[in-house]
């Protein structure tokens, strides 16, 4: 009974298979990257790779990847390779090649120009089903690397004998989109390394359950560091842009850094700042967490701790839901409407701090309560045992083990409502100044009700969102508007993340002080 | 929870000589085989005691004299109620909102289901520990101190010391003492402000005995302390309980009937569907109960 098994327990080096096949897995990612560098224009195709041109060389790559494949795929259905193929390749996989099929003989057919534009579509339906049923009966080695060959082999034919060149243009009729051969060769190529990775991952695993694995921890790596590559290139293109006029003027020793300390003066001959800007937003996102999330913590105790779940309590999450889901722009009219003619008259950096406030409630409400949820009700109990009031363990027990989640909360709400502009525009909207807005210095007592007066909160006042909208896309008549628009595009960027860096770092100080102390 | 075999409308008029049906024995609850007799006086006393959850009866009509300075081990199968038992001394099933209690439980004569009743004080004097361990993500001392601290006996707030209060040495003194009663005194004294998540399961539990400690109580109340812990840490445990009830009155709930025949001095054995079957010392319940069906389960037939 023992000892029948089809393959090996330990293989100790690495078969010839499985080194076609990661040299393909390789490839296949080298072509896929400068694709995709392609179809976002960072590489042109006048561009060289090793002395070919780049559309030639993605075509050769893609040529021989489809060779590594085929050696791989029929070397395992000979019996040449060490492999545990299924039978078939799987409904899934079948399915996908047929889809792949009927669409590129329907596009065939309406490239050669036969059958119409809409008489091609039975014949690539019939070739899809084909494609499908047909795979259906190879086995699992075959039937899934043969057909990722005929794409690879296809795609490069097309590129490599000049059918598809660079110049090409497809402009149908009855679509009012037109191809050119500039983005269509490397969003071909793209589509076609990676299914052929795809495959040469599946060759790599052995097929069966392992080959499965690898095929799919391919492409779910590849949408991670996806995921990276967004972020970064956004990063990197805000920074190239706008980190030379935000530095302009700066200098270490004396200390100065005209864009970051300085007003907007109006003034040719000084670097016009964005002082007033960041100093706005500071005001704004501080405001609007002391407004906000005190009202969001105490109302998540009551609504976990002390009400029964009812009518209320649903009532109440109902409303915290839809809060959560209101544009942005909606809570803008509304202050507009409501806060404004109430405080003041004038839009007001003291509108904006309530405007935003409301919007960061109802997220830190619903994170809290899941954050007191999760404290384990052992908790509870022990304290209650002891004689301890509800209302003390909250307080030392319940609240200081939810505090990670609560401030975590807290962290998405102001990355939110920092970079709001719509309701800014309508309750704030401070326009290009010198001065910064001074708080802190305006209380003052007055003899009338309510006794306390702040000129400054009760004025508009710059935030660094609006003031980049403004003066990117509504023309303020300003000199060199465009730098000035990415030095401030960039500051807001570091300011967003430094609020980030301080969410994050209280998260870890109250982690730290319930794990380790 | 199966208590389809009994159901409240063949309920006889008598409580005291109500029939149950387990399996295929039929027996009689003696009302004799639940008296107690012993000497001294008894901390607590428990009379008619009815326990519903919801349309579930949970314990049907319990009366137990409790003894003060021993140890009374609660013993019976899953779900025959001797938790809930438990949980009616010091009224926690408050916590439970279907929880409905009827009868009568006396600490120091008191009814402590009666009108004004101050549940902080009670709770002070009947103390309690849970079957897992349950100290609170803070350090040693902060645990142990807790509820001294929460009930103002100990005051070394920022202002207290500022107006010239400062119980500090109070606090360390009630911190010693009690992790000394719960033998742990050794094994943390250099590491008090460590958190106490960082104690192995059985330093933990005795971690919350010495948390219990700390507020003084008369009554401590432990539900199964030793099920979820390896068999050195439940020695200590055990060790532990039987210390302890040289001080203290102890209830103890166990699950495991070699536990309860070493460490109590009475037992009372609860049987599926909520009733108390037999009361009595540890060694005649062991080795001569009066019940056939106490006498099944003892000796691992039943339950």
């Amino acid at each position: 009974m023992s000892g029948e098994y089809a393959s090996t327990l330990v293989t100790d080096e690495t078969t010839l298979g499985e080194r076609v096949a990661s040299t393909v897995i390789g490839i296949g990612l080298l072509v896929f990257m400068l694709s995709v560098l392609a179809v976002a224009r960072v590489v042109t195709e006048e561009a060289s790779v090793l002395g070919v041109g780049l559309y030639d060389f993605l075509a050769g790559g893609l040529l021989a990847m489809g060779l590594g494949v085929f050696v791989v795929g029929v070397g395992s259905a000979l019996g040449a390779f060490d492999t545990t193929p299924d039978e078939t390749p799987g409904t899934v996989t079948a399915g996908a090649f047929g889809i792949i099929a009927a669409a590129a003989v329907w596009l065939a057919t309406l490239q050669l120009g036969v059958l119409g534009p809409l008489g091609g579509f039975p014949v690539g339906l019939l070739a899809g089903a084909v494609t499908f049923v047909g795979l259906g009966l190879l086995s699992e080695d075959i039937g899934s690397t043969l057909p990722a060959v005929v794409v690879a082999v296809a795609v490069s034919g097309t590129v490599l004998t000049n059918l598809l060149t660079p110049a090409w243009l497809w402009d149908p009729e009855w679509l009012s989109a037109a191809f050119s051969g500039s983005m269509t060769i490397p969003t071909l190529t793209a589509a076609a390394a990676l299914l052929t990775a795809w495959a040469g991952a599946k060759s790599y695993g052995g097929y069966g359950s392992e080959g499965r694995q690898a095929g799919a921890y391919l492409l779910v790596a590849l949408n991670a560091l996806g995921m990276l590559a967004v972020l970064l290139a956004v990063i990197l293109f805000i920074v190239t842009k706008g980190i030379g006029p935000a530095f302009e003027g700066f200098s270490l020793y004396p200390f100065d850094w005209p864009f970051v300390l300085n007003g907007y003066s109006f003034r040719p001959d000084v670097v016009n700042g964005v002082f007033p800007a960041i100093v706005g937003t500071l005001y704004l996102v501080v405001g609007a967490t002391v407004t906000g999330v005190p009202v969001a913590v105490a109302a998540a105790v009551f609504l976990t701790e002390y009400a029964e779940q009812g009518p209320f309590v649903g009532a109440v999450e109902i409303a915290t839901n839809g809060l959560w889901s209101t544009p942005s722009v909606v809570y803008g009219l509304f202050g507009y409407a409501f806060l404004v003619p109430r405080l003041g008259g004038t839009t007001s950096l003291l509108s904006g701090i309530l405007v935003l406030g409301f919007m960061l409630m109802p997220l830190c409400l619903i994170t809290s309560r899941e954050a007191i949820k999760s404290v384990p009700d052992e908790y509870r109990d022990a304290s209650a045992a002891l004689g301890v009031s509800q209302w003390e363990t909250i307080k030392s027990v319940v609240v200081p083990a939810a505090m990670p989640g609560i401030v975590t909360g807290v962290i998405l709400g102001v990355g939110r409502i920092a970079g709001e502009t719509a309701p800014i525009l309508l309750v704030m909207s401070g326009g290009l100044r010198d001065d910064a807005p001074n708080v802190l210095g305006s209380f003052e007592f007055t003899s009338a009700p309510p006794f306390v007066a702040n000129d400054a909160l009760l004025q508009s006042a710059p935030a660094l969102p609006y003031q980049l909208y403004a003066t990117i896309t509504s023309g303020v008549s300003a000199e060199n508007a465009v730098e000035y628009g990415w030095g401030t595009a960039f500051v807001l960027l570091v300011v967003v993340l430094s609020f980030y860096a301080v969410g994050i770092a209280t998260r870890m100080y109250f982690r730290r002080r319930l794990n380790h102390e | 929870m199966s208590n389809t075999t009994l159901n409240e409308t063949e309920r006889p008029d008598d409580p005291d000589e109500r029939t149950t049906t387990v399996g295929e024995s039929e027996e009689t609850i003696q009302p004799s085989w639940r008296q107690y007799h012993f000497d001294g006086d008894s901390k607590i006393s428990v009379s008619g005691l009815d326990v519903h959850y919801g349309d579930d009866h949970a314990l049907k009509d319990i009366g137990m004299e409790i003894p003060e300075e021993s140890v009374t081990a609660l013993i019976g199968p899953s779900g025959c109620g001797k938790s809930t038992f438990l949980r009616c001394l010091n009224r926690m099933n408050d916590r439970i909102r279907a929880a409905e209690i009827d009868g009568e439980v006396s600490y120091d004569g008191e009814n402590i289901y009666g009108d004004g009743v101050n549940l902080v004080e009670l709770r002070k004097r009947v103390g309690m520990v849970f079957q897992a361990p349950n100290p609170f993500p803070k350090s040693i001392r902060e645990n142990v101190s807790y509820g001294p601290r929460k009930h103002g006996d100990i005051r070394t707030g920022f202002f207290d010391r500022l107006t010239g209060r400062d119980d500090r040495e109070q606090r360390d003194r009630i911190v010693e003492e009690s992790l000394r009663k719960a033998a742990l005194w050794d094994e943390v004294k250099d590491r008090l402000d460590e958190n106490a998540l960082s104690l192995s399961g059985g330093q933990q539990q005795r971690l919350c005995i010495a948390r219990c400690l700390a507020v003084d109580p008369d009554v401590i109340l432990m539900d199964e302390p030793a099920s979820a812990l390896d068999p050195i840490a439940t020695a200590k445990i055990e060790d532990l309980i039987e210390q302890l009830a040289e001080e203290y009155t102890v209830v103890v709930v166990t699950h495991n009937m070699q536990q309860a025949a070493r460490i109590s001095d009475q037992t009372a054995v609860f049987l599926t569907g909520g009733e108390l079957v037999e009361y009595g010392d540890t060694d005649q319940i062991f080795e001569n109960p009066n019940s056939d069906r106490v006498e099944d389960y003892i000796t691992g037939k039943f339950g």
